[in-house]
């Protein structure tokens, strides 16, 4: 009796270590990144994913994109479609991020295709046009009024929602393989501010990270960047909280922020505008 | 309406700002606007401040010499305000709002001086370091209810120095190995050209 015990201890014991070492492979931020053969390149193709939230999230967001996209320092102008794929995530109900997502491609998309072509920088070859992109839709993780007492419950199935869209655009190409030219692929990386979808998107992708599914983790897949909002000064939200040491980046926007949290945060000056 | 000189109050969409509405609304502030030569005093007061917002106006009827009005939600947006209440040629106004972040934003944007007023009933209260941590930097002036008159004084102080919006970015990314929200981007991706 003693020895099944014993022994059960051990199995215990090393499987919790296990998950431990994985876990800490997971959590490098400087885990492997994807290996890319420049920026456009038509055999690479690339996906982001935005999660979008409610009000205050999605301006912010929005607000971040839009200077970026514009930015007059061409060194620091974020252009749209070196991503061939985008994937806006919304909350169920909320068709007022959807149309500000739809509102922003028709600004940005065109804005980098001209503007890239016009500079020469950019063979006509390697340029892949506007790209694609789609809104899809979650359920919300907690609605505004809803009692604690049912939050889990809905939160896995915001989860498993978030499970289908990440998983959504997978290649034909053998597992563990990169997809060939006009494919899509899962996530390479997913950006995202406070609402409590990002932080269950990004919770989700963890864990899909720690099964390898579709080899997104050896393929360095997923990568994720939080931004907190600019609203915090001092201390972090309560998605920031959770999300700081899981995430790969993680951006504040006034420097009392670093000072205060350490550790991996960063500041790169004031985002939204 | 071009040439007149006007206070925007907003109290924004989401919570109820009684204390905000009231304060401007008040013998005392109506006093300041006055003698700031204000001629106008425009209220957003939210989706149940109507009541509030019309027994007040009663209330300080006796003052006189300003135009008050004012408005529950505006779906289009507070920018058209905003604009008229940054005004032109010597009659530049101010505006007075709640600390919500998506507010501030928009007033810096437009370059509106601008008072902000956290609501401290809030519970979540890092709408106050916010509104330090701006007017600390001269971006906005820090109003306390109880002391919105000196706060309308300050905000003509803010005009002369009004400062550009978003601030660049130049020399904090020396410090750091990325540039911006693009060079974070672009290193996760393993875009190295």
């Amino acid at each position: 009796m003693a020895f099944i015990l014993k022994f059960l201890l051990a199995i215990l014991a090393v499987g919790l270590t296990a998950i431990y070492l994985r876990f800490t492979i997971l959590l490098n931020a400087k885990r492997n990144k994807p290996l890319r053969h420049g920026r456009r390149n038509p055999n690479e193709p690339t996906h982001l994913m935005i999660v979008l939230g409610s009000g205050g999230h999605t301006t912010e967001m929005l607000s971040m994109l839009s200077r970026s996209v514009q930015d007059e320092d061409q060194s620091q102008r974020l252009h749209w479609n070196d991503y061939t794929h985008r994937t806006w995530v919304v909350s169920s109900g909320d068709s007022l991020s959807a149309a500000r997502a739809e509102e922003f491609e028709k600004m940005a998309a065109p804005l980098s295709t001209q503007e890239g072509l016009m500079m020469g920088k950019v063979k006509r070859a390697t340029d892949n046009g506007p790209g694609t992109y789609e809104v899809v839709t979650v359920p919300r993780a907690r609605e505004i009024h809803q009692s604690l007492a049912t939050a889990p419950m809905t939160s896995l199935t915001c989860m498993q929602a978030c499970r289908n869209v990440l998983l959504k655009d997978t290649t034909t190409t053998r597992e563990g393989h990169g997809g060939q030219a006009g494919e899509r692929d899962v996530p390479d990386l997913i950006l995202v501010n406070g609402p409590a979808t990002g932080t269950i998107m990004v919770f989700t992708s963890l864990l899909l990270r720690f099964f390898d599914v579709k080899g997104v983790s050896t393929r360095g897949k997923m990568r994720t960047v939080y931004v907190e909002s600019w609203a915090r000064v001092k201390r972090l939200s309560l998605s920031g909280k959770l999300l700081r040491r899981v995430v790969d980046r993680f951006l504040v926007q006034w420097p009392q922020l670093v000072r205060e949290v350490g550790g991996s945060v960063e500041y790169l000056g004031v985002l939204v505008q | 309406m071009a040439s007149s000189k006007t206070c925007f109050v907003t109290i924004g969409a989401t919570a109820s700002f009684a204390a905000l509405i009231k304060a401007v609304l008040s013998p005392r502030f109506l006093t300041a606007l006055k003698e700031q030569r204000y001629d106008e005093l425009l209220v957003q007061y939210g989706q149940d401040g109507k009541e509030l917002f019309e027994t007040a106006v009663k209330g300080v009827q006796s003052v006189g010499g300003i135009k008050i009005h004012g408005f529950g939600i505006d779906e289009n947006g507070l920018g058209r305000y905003m604009r008229q209440a940054r005004g032109k040629d010597g009659q530049e106004g101010v505006v007075v709002a709640h600390a919500g972040s998506g507010t501030i934003l928009e007033a810096l944007r437009i370059q509106v001086p601008l008072i902000v007023v956290p609501n401290s009933d809030l519970l979540d209260n890092h709408q106050v370091e916010l509104a330090e941590a701006l007017s600390e930097q001269e971006y906005v002036v820090h109003g306390h209810l109880d002391n919105l008159p000196k706060a309308l004084q300050d905000a003509e102080q803010l005009r002369t120095r009004q400062k550009q919006w978003p601030p660049p970015n130049s020399g904090v990314h020396r410090q750091s190995k990325s540039q911006g929200l693009k060079g974070v981007l672009d290193e996760e991706m393993g875009f190295l050209d």
